[in-house]
């Protein structure tokens, strides 16, 4: 690795993982809820939430930018404050985000359907409150469907953009990520460079993907042993 | 003491039961579909929209009048499901514990050496057997020291070799530990034994209730969907001079039972004899290898599935499930109200406890 590959991996690495992590929270509640909520209008939410997955991500990466900027309700409020989030870092992370959190709802929706609702019920009865019980029995039995998630969300986030290039740029040292340096390589024609961070890329994809695996299976093997 | 006083609409029909229990253990029957698990998950707080009053051991848990309705966690209910649904992610020790908290009473030591799951503690459920994960399924909510016992069809999952062997632990949470039992069940045999009181539902409401030989005396099959194909006899141990070992069940019905060097006269003591395991013949028995010949009057004859018929035969006031083919009983002219005889093996007879 080169001296500005490195900083360029982490700063990558930070916006997936931050990404990653903000959307978690929301994204397992989410999840949970369309996996036990039966109720009109379930077909449309869970379209809505899907539409990031189909839709051109310049075109989330459009509305994104059409939302946050000066003249909308949402960047007023924001310039009030302060903050500032077009082509900053926090865009990247904002698009990432974004993108990532209907592949985290979808992994993680499926693992919470597999749990029985009924072991749900007998939790209940032996003094555990709603809450506890969730973090007791619901999320335990649905890890792996959030883990999977997880990972999908962050590998995603890891490779972001057509959306991140629209409200975040392009700009090296500031909000330019391995995917986007990629990019930017080929159009400079340095096409060695590419080549080194699209390896780098599949390297961290592989060894997060290959984690996963062997900790769901050491985990199964002792529910097993 | 078990108040219920509930109305619950159901998808075909509503749940109307008004019933009052004061012992210790209560059968709950009906066929498929009558109502008897709704009742439990309302008692067990697990139902939506349940009206009415459930007040158990003076505590009340529901109370539709006043608006009050306890949360699952707050109501003490040791509800135990016919598919014991431990948590596989646990092991049979964190299941048992799983329903312990700091500062409650707790009975873990109790119901791991009354259910005898000490070998078993570090096993996860997908390694256990039937009947063991339904033992450590009492013992999870024994546990947590509840007012009642919720047992939907405990047994019903298990083969007849293993109901065996689960029946006499059932037996010691009554008698030893000492907590209620609601108990939803099909076999008329395991009511018979574990119930002092029974509730017979019909599409929702109660059909009888009462003391449980008097509901169970009344039952017929077709009103419980159910096979009463296992007799199960309890009585006291005895050790006649001539050698063996018999069991007395009542006044002038004694029956040779399979001697055991441990077992020693006075000692009370449960059987089960299958019904297909009784012989019946409408002229006295004599030379036949079986010990056990007795007199009784046919009470009841009903049809059991493809060509078969249960004939309850009433010995000395006890009510004996016997199971024939459709043939024998028309050849052998059998009907309700004909004096019969019934021979026994004795290796037919298998101890519960």
């Amino acid at each position: 690795m080169s001296e500005g590959e490195l900083p360029l991996v982490f700063f990558s690495l930070t916006v997936a993982a931050l990404a990653t992590l903000f959307i978690l929270p929301p994204g397992v509640a989410v999840a949970y809820g369309l996996a036990r909520w039966e109720g009109a209008g379930k077909g449309l939410v869970e379209t809505l939430l899907s539409l990031p997955l189909v839709l051109p991500p310049t075109a989330v990466g459009l509305v994104l930018l059409e939302l946050l900027a000066r003249g909308s309700p949402l960047g007023r409020a924001l310039d009030a404050l302060g903050v500032e989030v077009v082509f900053t870092p926090k865009a990247v992370v904002l698009a990432s985000a974004v993108m990532a959190f209907p592949l985290l709802v979808r992994a993680a929706r499926s693992g919470f359907e597999e749990v029985d609702p009924r072991l749900v019920a007998v939790a209940r009865t032996l003094g555990d409150s709603r809450v506890r019980a969730f973090f007791r029995v619901t999320l335990p039995l649905a890890w792996r469907g959030v883990l999977t998630g997880a990972l999908l969300a962050f590998s995603r986030a890891l490779g972001e953009f057509g959306a991140t290039v629209l409200v975040a740029g392009n700009i090296p040292g500031r909000t330019q990520t391995l995917s986007l340096a990629i990019f930017h390589r080929t159009q400079l024609g340095q096409d060695a460079e590419a080549l080194r961070l699209a390896g780098i890329a599949t390297f961290i994809a592989f060894a997060a993907i290959y984690a996963t695996e062997i900790l769901s299976r050491r985990r199964e093997a002792r529910a097993r042993a | 003491m078990i108040e219920i006083s509930l109305r619950l609409p159901l998808a075909r029909f509503a749940l109307e039961i008004d019933a009052r229990f004061t012992s210790a253990s209560v059968a709950v029957m009906g066929r498929s579909g009558s109502g008897k698990t709704s009742l439990l998950e309302s008692l067990a707080g697990l139902r939506r929209g349940a009206r009415g009053r459930l007040v158990v051991g003076g505590h009340m848990l529901l109370d539709s009048a006043v608006g009050m309705d306890v949360p699952p966690e707050a109501r003490r209910m040791g509800y135990v499901p016919q598919d014991s649904l431990l948590f596989p992610h646990l092991t049979a020790q964190e299941n048992v514990r799983f329903g312990v908290r700091k500062g409650r009473p707790s009975r873990v030591d109790e119901a791991v050496a009354l259910l005898e799951l000490e070998p078993l503690l570090h096993r996860y459920p997908a390694t256990l057997s039937g009947g063991e994960r339904q033992r450590v399924a009492l013992a999870r909510a024994l546990a947590t020291d509840p007012a009642l016992l919720l047992l939907d069809e405990p047994l019903a999952a298990l083969d007849v070799a293993l109901k065996e062997r689960v029946l006499p632990y059932l037996l010691r949470i009554r008698d030893e530990a000492r907590v209620p039992l609601l108990y939803v069940t099909h076999q008329l045999g395991e009511a018979r034994v574990l119930a002092q009181e029974a509730l017979l539902l019909e599409e929702g409401r109660v059909r009888a209730v009462g003391p449980a030989d008097a509901v169970l005396g009344g039952v017929t099959r077709g009103l419980l969907g159910m096979e009463p194909e296992e007799n199960i006899l309890e009585g006291s141990l005895e050790r006649p001079a001539e050698g063996g070992l018999r069991l007395r069940v009542a006044e002038g019905f004694s029956l040779w039972v399979p001697d055991a060097a441990n077992l020693a006269a006075g000692v009370h003591a449960a059987y089960a004899v299958l019904a297909e395991d009784i012989l019946l013949s409408v002229g006295p028995l004599t030379g036949v290898s079986a010990r056990n010949v007795l007199e009784g009057t046919v009470r009841r004859s009903e049809e059991a599935g493809v060509g078969d018929r249960v004939l309850l035969v009433e010995v000395a006031g006890v009510s004996l499930a016997v199971r024939v083919t459709e043939g024998a009983v028309r050849e052998l002219r059998v009907v309700e109200g004909s004096r019969v005889f019934l021979a026994v093996k004795t290796s037919a007879c298998r101890r519960l406890r």
